[in-house]
Order: C-alpha cells, then structure tokens, then sequence
C-alpha cells in the first residue's frame, strides 16, 4: 500500500512540478513572482472542456491548451510585468498578476459555473490501469508521467542547448550584462513567460485528466501550493522545482495514507517557511538569489 | 443602506486598517484572514464553551492573537518582499487547515451559536481605532515608522530598533483583525474555515492598495468602495471580482500607490508652517 501511495505521490509530484518550473522559471528570469500562473494552471482543464466542446478531438485539445495558456502568459507579461521593472517594484507585479488571476477566475466561473466540470474523457480510460511490479497502476497516472518527463526533457534541452535557452540563462544571470551583450531582454522576458505559462497550462490539464474534473478554485487550493515548492527547491532553481515537487507530492499522499488527511497541508507550507527562514537558496542549494535580507 | 452592509463595511474597514497597521512598517502581510480567523474561533470558543462575557472575550482574542502574531512576526520578519508573501500565504493556509482539523470547534462543518455584535460596536472599535491611527499620525513614531518604511538600514543607522517596530506593528495589526473576527464570528452566528480562507486575506490587501497605502484614509475608501459599490448599483454584485480585479490593474499601472496617495498633514509639515 505504501508503495502505491508513493508512486500517487511521484504522479501528483510530477504535476506540481510542472507549475513550480513554470514559478520559477519566472522568479528565475524576472527575481517576480507571477501569481497568474496558479489560474493558468486553473484554466488548462476549462480549455480542454472547452475546445473539445467545440467538437477539437482530445489531442488538439490538449494542444490548444498549451498555446493558449502560453498566450494568456504573455497577456500577463504585458499588463503585470511590462511596467514594473525595477527591484523595488516586485510587491507590485505580484499583486498585479493576483489581479489578473481573480478576473480569470471570475471568467471561467461566470462560463462554466462554480461547480466542477466533468472533462470529456471515456470513463474506461480512466479506469484501465496496468500491472507494474505486481503493482496496479492506473494507465492515466502513467501516461501523465510520461508526458511530464517529455515536457521536463524537453525544457531541459531548450534551456541548456538552444540559442533560446542560452539567452534566459544569460538574463536570470544578470539582465544588465544580457542587454550589453546584444540580448533583447524584453524578448527573452516574452519567451519567459510563454514557457512557464505553458507548462502551468500542461500541469492543470494533466490534473484535471486525472481527477476527471476541472474546478474553478484549484488555483488557490492547488496551484498556490506550487509557490511553495519553488521556495522549498529554491527560488529560480528549475532542479529544486522538480525534487521538491516529488517531495512535497510524496509527503501529501503519505500524510493521508497515515491518516492524517489534510494536515499533509501543514506540512508543506510550514516546510517552505523553515526553508525560506534557515536555508533561503532552497533545499538543494542551486538557487541564484541569495540576497533577500536586509 | 442595510444593517448587514454596513456590518460588513465595518469589519472590512477594520481588517483593511490591520493589513494597513503591518504596511506602516514596510511589510505586506497576507496572513491577516488567518489571524481574522484566529480571532473568531477563539472569542467564539471563549463565550460558547466557556461562558466569558463578550467583551472579555474580544479583548482576550485580540491579545492571544497578538502575542501569536509577535510570535510570529519574529522569524517571519527576516524575510522581505515577495518571500514576506509567500510566507505570511503560507501562515494563511496553515492556520485554515489547523482548524479544519481541530474537532473542538466543529472542524469543516464549522461552529454556530455566538452572538451579541452590534453595529454600535463595529463602528465604535473603527472610531477608537481611527483616533488612534490619527494620533499616530501626528506623532514621532509615525516618522520613525516611515523611515524603517522607506529604507531600513538608513532606519537602523539611526539609532532606531527596527525589528522591534516590525514586531509591534504585525502583534497590533494580526490583534486588529482578531478582534474584527471575533466582531464578525458573533453577528453571523455560523462560521466555518472557508469563510476565513485565502481570499480573505487577499482582498484585503488589495482594498488597501486600491485605497492608498499611505495613510489612514485610503484603506477605509478602498473597502468601503469595494464593499458598498456592488450592492448599490445593480448588476454590478455579480461582476465584483471581474470590476475589482480589472480595477486594481488599472490603478497599479497609473497610480502604484493607490487613489489617496498623498500624505496628510504631519508633525513636520506643521512645525514647518508655524515656523
């Protein structure tokens, strides 16, 4: 049992992971926290139920999704970021793009309800499962870790060998000395955002196709935990993101396994403060940023 | 105007001038719906299973919250900026999911029972509060508060204990908003843990920011318009969080310091005129 319970953990995990990449990527790029993404992750369901409504089979669905999640991103980007470009203007993006994230919030549930949808998914897909180590394992659960390897994967490969990937690294480093050498920040912030905007998207569709629903306030309840990741694997450190999502998932499915139902909750966010108050560079010690104190 | 909005309008007054006491010291808190909470569950417990009088029981809420914001507010004041907000959404969050799971006071399905606020409380706590704010403007500590504000090392360079007006201002503000749930936990009657959840915390802070940050009126002019507004005009309630919202974005790039961002009259200004 406890093996099962561990690999939900690793399941959850890897769908945290994709929105606390995408957390970080930003805090990474820009040292600001995009709240946006949390509804972004939201939205990634809706529009899926969306498209497919309109008569888009499943995989351009899932497609769409991507894309339009990493367009909304670069919406925020214009309207929260664009302006606020200085150090001391951090508090005010953050609290911009939670601005952004309520009017989304309030469009997806004046569209579709307050009530969960039920995402348009056979019901034998959902209940298939294979046998793995004498174990059963619903195919879903696998099929979403497959993709969010690939996803990973390939973010790893743009990041570390493409021109693309080349310059974000060059402007999380210092975008003084990007601009000096040629690179167009306001561009690398763009591509920034659409990544992480993109993946938040992938992360809420895979979390809507396994619970078989999308709910309008899983941003909150759900996504804003993904802050608590990226502090806890270090603000900016795309490694730290995807262990301490693992981590964290590990832990949340323990905790109900063990009967102590949402305390998990607890756990976690009291995890991100001793982490942000002892270790600021995050668990795995890759972060960039280490100066936050006076 | 309804009894039931202008209730509503005077606790959010009073919540936004909790999140405006921890900004005068330069720190954004998102953990006031959390200490909000705190507040309505513990005068609740005071007066349902303890049978204190109501008054006793405000009072001891907001000291209990108050030493636990101090509590607080120590670790969680050595960080700034936006990890201050992922920690104090954080505080948020834990406090919730600790009285969901807490059996005494009725866990998810909440507690009911408590009664006996008025709006003549309510609007009496905001006129003693508001006294108070005013005189603190005027006074030297407002000018000591504005320097750890705009430049803490400056502030610490001048002799002044910045972490102890840090820890002051979040015990006030985490006791101003305790003491505005224990207010709003004994009119409703019925509360449960999803009335105090992240939200909560968050639109407050965005009524301040609507209002202005710096100084006393504009929090109140940003609840109460944000309260009042959507009842008033019809068809406006069901759009709030989409107007809110839209709003707040708007303001934030024309005018990042809120709608009354000017400061009032201070000591410095009127030494300077007597002069």
């Amino acid at each position: 049992m406890i093996a099962e319970q561990i690999v939900n953990g690793i399941v959850l995990g890897s769908m945290y992971a994709l929105v606390a990449l995408g957390y970080t990527l930003v805090f990474g790029v820009l040292d600001k926290l995009n709240f946006a993404l949390s509804e972004l992750f939201m939205l990634g369901g809706f529009i899926v139920i969306g498209s497919v409504g309109l008569g888009a089979p499943l995989w351009l669905a899932g497609m769409l999704a991507l894309v339009i999640c990493g367009l909304l991103g670069l919406v925020v980007e214009f309207v929260s970021f664009r302006k606020f470009t200085s150090p001391d203007a951090q508090v005010t993006a953050a609290l911009s793009s939670l601005a952004v994230g309520l009017i989304m919030i309030d469009l997806v549930q004046k569209t579709w309800g307050g009530e969960p949808v039920a995402v348009p998914v056979p019901i034998e897909w959902r209940r298939a499962s294979l046998a793995v180590f004498g174990m059963q394992v619903q195919t879903m659960k696998i099929i979403i870790l497959a993709l969010t390897l690939v996803l990973m994967a390939a973010l790893h490969v743009l990041i570390t060998r493409t021109a693309m990937g080349r310059n974000i690294r060059a402007v999380a480093e210092s975008p003084t000395f990007a601009t000096l050498l040629g690179v167009d920040v306001k561009r690398v912030n763009q591509q920034t955002f659409f990544i992480a905007s993109a993946l938040a998207g992938a992360g809420g569709l895979m979390f809507s196709l396994r619970n078989g629903v999308a709910a309008s306030d899983v941003g909150f309840t759900f996504g804003l935990k993904a802050l608590a990741i990226m502090a806890i694997g270090g603000m900016g450190d795309l490694r730290g993101a995807v262990l301490g999502a693992i981590l964290v998932g590990v832990i949340e499915s323990l905790a109900i396994q063990f009967g102590f139902g949402k305390l998990g909750e607890v756990i976690v966010w009291a995890l991100m403060i001793l982490v942000l108050l002892v270790r600021p560079s995050g668990l795995f010690g890759g972060a960039h940023v280490t100066e936050q104190r006076a | 105007m309804s009894q039931d909005l202008l209730f509503l309008t005077g606790i959010n007054i009073l919540m936004a001038w909790s999140v405006y006491i921890i900004l005068l010291s330069g720190s954004l808190s998102f953990a006031n719906g959390g200490f909000m909470a705190l507040g309505a569950y513990a005068a609740g417990v005071f007066t349902m299973k303890w049978g204190m009088n109501f008054y006793a029981a405000l009072a001891l809420a907001g000291v209990g919250a108050g030493i636990v914001g101090a509590l607080l507010a120590y670790p969680a004041l050595r960080t700034r900026g936006v990890y201050l907000i992922l920690v104090t959404i954080g505080l948020s969050f834990i406090i919730q999911t600790l009285i969901q799971n807490t059996d005494y006071v009725g866990g998810v399905r909440g507690m009911t029972g408590m009664m006996g606020t008025t709006n003549w409380h309510v609007w009496g706590l905001i006129a003693i509060v508001g006294a108070g704010l005013y005189w603190l403007s005027r006074s030297h500590l407002q000018r000591q508060l504005d320097a750890v504000r705009e430049d803490e090392r400056v502030a610490a360079s001048l002799g002044f204990d910045v972490v102890y007006l840090k820890i002051v201002c979040f015990a006030a503000g985490a006791c101003l908003a305790a003491i505005a749930g224990g207010l709003y936990s004994h009119y409703m009657v019925f509360i449960n843990p999803d009335h105090f959840n992240i939200f909560v915390s968050i639109y407050v802070v965005l009524y301040v920011v609507l209002g202005g940050v710096n100084n006393l009126w504009g929090p109140v002019v940003g609840a109460s318009i944000m309260t009042i507004l959507p009842e008033l005009v019809r068809g406006l309630a069901s759009f709030r969080p989409l107007v809110f919202g839209a709003v707040i974005i708007v303001l934030l790039l024309v005018r990042p310091n809120g709608l009354l961002a000017m400061r009032l009259r201070t000591l410095k200004a009127d030494r300077e005129r007597s002069a």
